[in-house]
């Protein structure tokens, strides 16, 4: 069973199909990542290093940027990624 | 890929997926009168609406809708019923223009009995079922197919199940030559400078980013915000993080294909591609669009389910999520629920949806058919907009 969905060859991250906790390592097509947070189902997690302002790459395209550096294994989200046009930093 | 298209060719020039005889009212009182005559018809099928020779704001959009909805090559032949006012034959001059040959009109005040006009239509309407059903389908190119693209009812998962596996189809259809429209201008927002990067040329570009302005500039009038805090609070909780990826969620049914053109509400697209349609999100309005649009065959994604069809347009009805295409197996076509449970795979899915388009443009029919599920409900603008259509 899959438990993380890449939706194009080109995406930075991939989507969660489950629930991963800290230290779980997700095998599958190739691929080995260590997860570090812990990431709910629906959530984001970083396939590929993204430095800070390198696009968020998802379905091929780009769908925000992140503020800070982003690990492989990293919870992808309001918190590390902002929108280009606009933002969700709000409250 | 082996399979082939088989559909009805029209003397235009265009092709059917049906061979719908249509009875159409063109006046609202004339509604359930229409929908009699299709009931005890051998095979006809009609829609209702509430237009009633109101000459208003939205009156070129109305008459436009309904000449389009006419000429859809889709339908065999029309029985017009009128009750004599000068906008219900511009709407038969427009169906004409656009393509309409077989067709025949019924005026209840020239026949003067309504019993005699119901009568004298179910004559009109068999006789043109007969004929309809003595008309083979014939090897089609790809080109047959104009697909529509729509969501309702969107979910967590639409994005990473139902919408980018249509998107996979989508994809494959443009590629072979086929047209496929997107619609639902709301769904887009945030999401169409990335449409725009797709545009074949720099002035479809330009016109996509204009059209979704248009949009924002309308809803800013009627001082409704709709984008606010986007993503919402709800979406957030999800794993949406930005309204780009919302946006890009949505449009994904219209996969990675250059946007070859943009079609106001209602138009049709004149050569293969991937298109932009300016609908609303009402599913029943923008299903009235794509009809008068002359797409033939739509697919029609959603997470919590509708019973929504056409009367003139096969609608697949694909689920986000497995537990509501079990709840309600008799409305979904397919499930691409398998995606988020790491059953299948985005381009099995896709391959899916792709072979039951096909099979469908063939002849097969969707539940919303075998169920008999014909909405049509006219779409209405606010004046701020209509003063630019």
């Amino acid at each position: 069973m899959r438990r993380i969905l890449i939706l194009d060859s080109r995406d930075n991250i991939a989507v969660c199909l489950v629930d991963l906790e800290i230290g779980d390592v997700v095998e599958q097509d190739d691929i080995s990542i260590k997860v570090l947070n812990k990431i709910p189902r629906g959530h984001k997690i970083a396939t590929q290093v993204i430095s800070k302002n390198d696009g968020v790459i998802k379905y091929g395209e780009r769908m925000g940027h992140a503020v800070v550096p982003i690990a492989i294994g990293e919870h992808v989200h309001v918190h590390n990624i902002l929108g280009d046009r606009l933002s969700s930093a709000q409250s | 890929m082996s399979e082939k298209l088989f559909a009805y060719l029209r003397d235009n020039g265009s092709w059917g997926l049906r061979n719908n005889v249509l009875v159409l009212p063109l006046h609202s009182a004339l509604a359930s009168t229409a929908r009699t005559i299709a009931d005890t018809s051998d095979g006809a099928v009609a829609i209702s609406h509430d237009w009633s020779g109101e000459i208003d704001s939205d009156l070129r959009r109305i008459l436009f809708t309904l000449s389009g909805y006419a000429s859809n090559p889709n339908n065999y032949a029309v029985v017009f019923l009128i009750i004599g006012n000068a906008e219900e034959k511009s709407i038969i001059d427009g169906a004409q223009a656009l393509g309409l040959k077989n067709f025949t009109v019924l005026s209840l005040p020239e026949i003067g009995s309504l019993e005699k006009l119901q009568s004298d239509a179910l004559v009109v309407a068999n006789k043109y079922v007969a004929e309809a059903k003595s008309q083979k389908r014939i090897e089609a190119p790809w080109s047959a197919i104009v697909l529509g693209l729509e969501c309702g009812g969107s979910d967590a998962l639409s994005g990473i199940t139902a919408n980018p596996a249509l998107g996979v189809a989508s994809d494959r259809l443009v590629e072979l030559g086929a047209t496929s429209v997107l619609g639902e201008t709301t769904e887009i927002l945030g999401a169409e400078h990335l449409l725009a990067a797709r545009a074949i040329d720099p002035e479809v570009g330009k016109r996509i980013v204009a059209m979704v302005s248009r949009y924002e500039a309308s809803i800013n009038y009627e001082g409704i915000d709709i984008r606010g805090a986007q993503p919402s609070r709800g979406n957030i909780e999800g794993g949406l993080s930005t309204l780009e990826e919302k946006s890009l969620g949505a449009a994904k049914k219209a996969g990675n294909a250059p946007l070859t053109g943009v079609l106001e509400f209602g138009e049709k697209p004149l050569t293969p591609g991937l298109y932009f349609m300016d609908t609303p999100g009402h599913d029943i309005e923008q299903l009235a669009g794509f009809g008068a649009g002359h797409i033939n065959v739509v697919v029609f994604t959603s997470g919590r389910g509708t019973p929504t069809g056409s009367a003139i347009m096969p609608t697949i009805k694909v689920s986000t999520n497995t537990p509501m295409y079990s709840a309600i197996p008799d409305l979904i076509d397919l499930d691409a629920g398998t995606i988020a449970d790491g059953l299948e795979t985005l381009a099995q899915v896709g391959d899916r949806i792709f072979a039951e388009i096909i099979e469908v443009a063939n002849g097969k029919l969707t539940k919303a058919e075998r169920g008999g599920h014909h909405e049509f409900a006219l779409s209405r603008m606010y004046k701020t907009v209509i003063s630019e259509y």
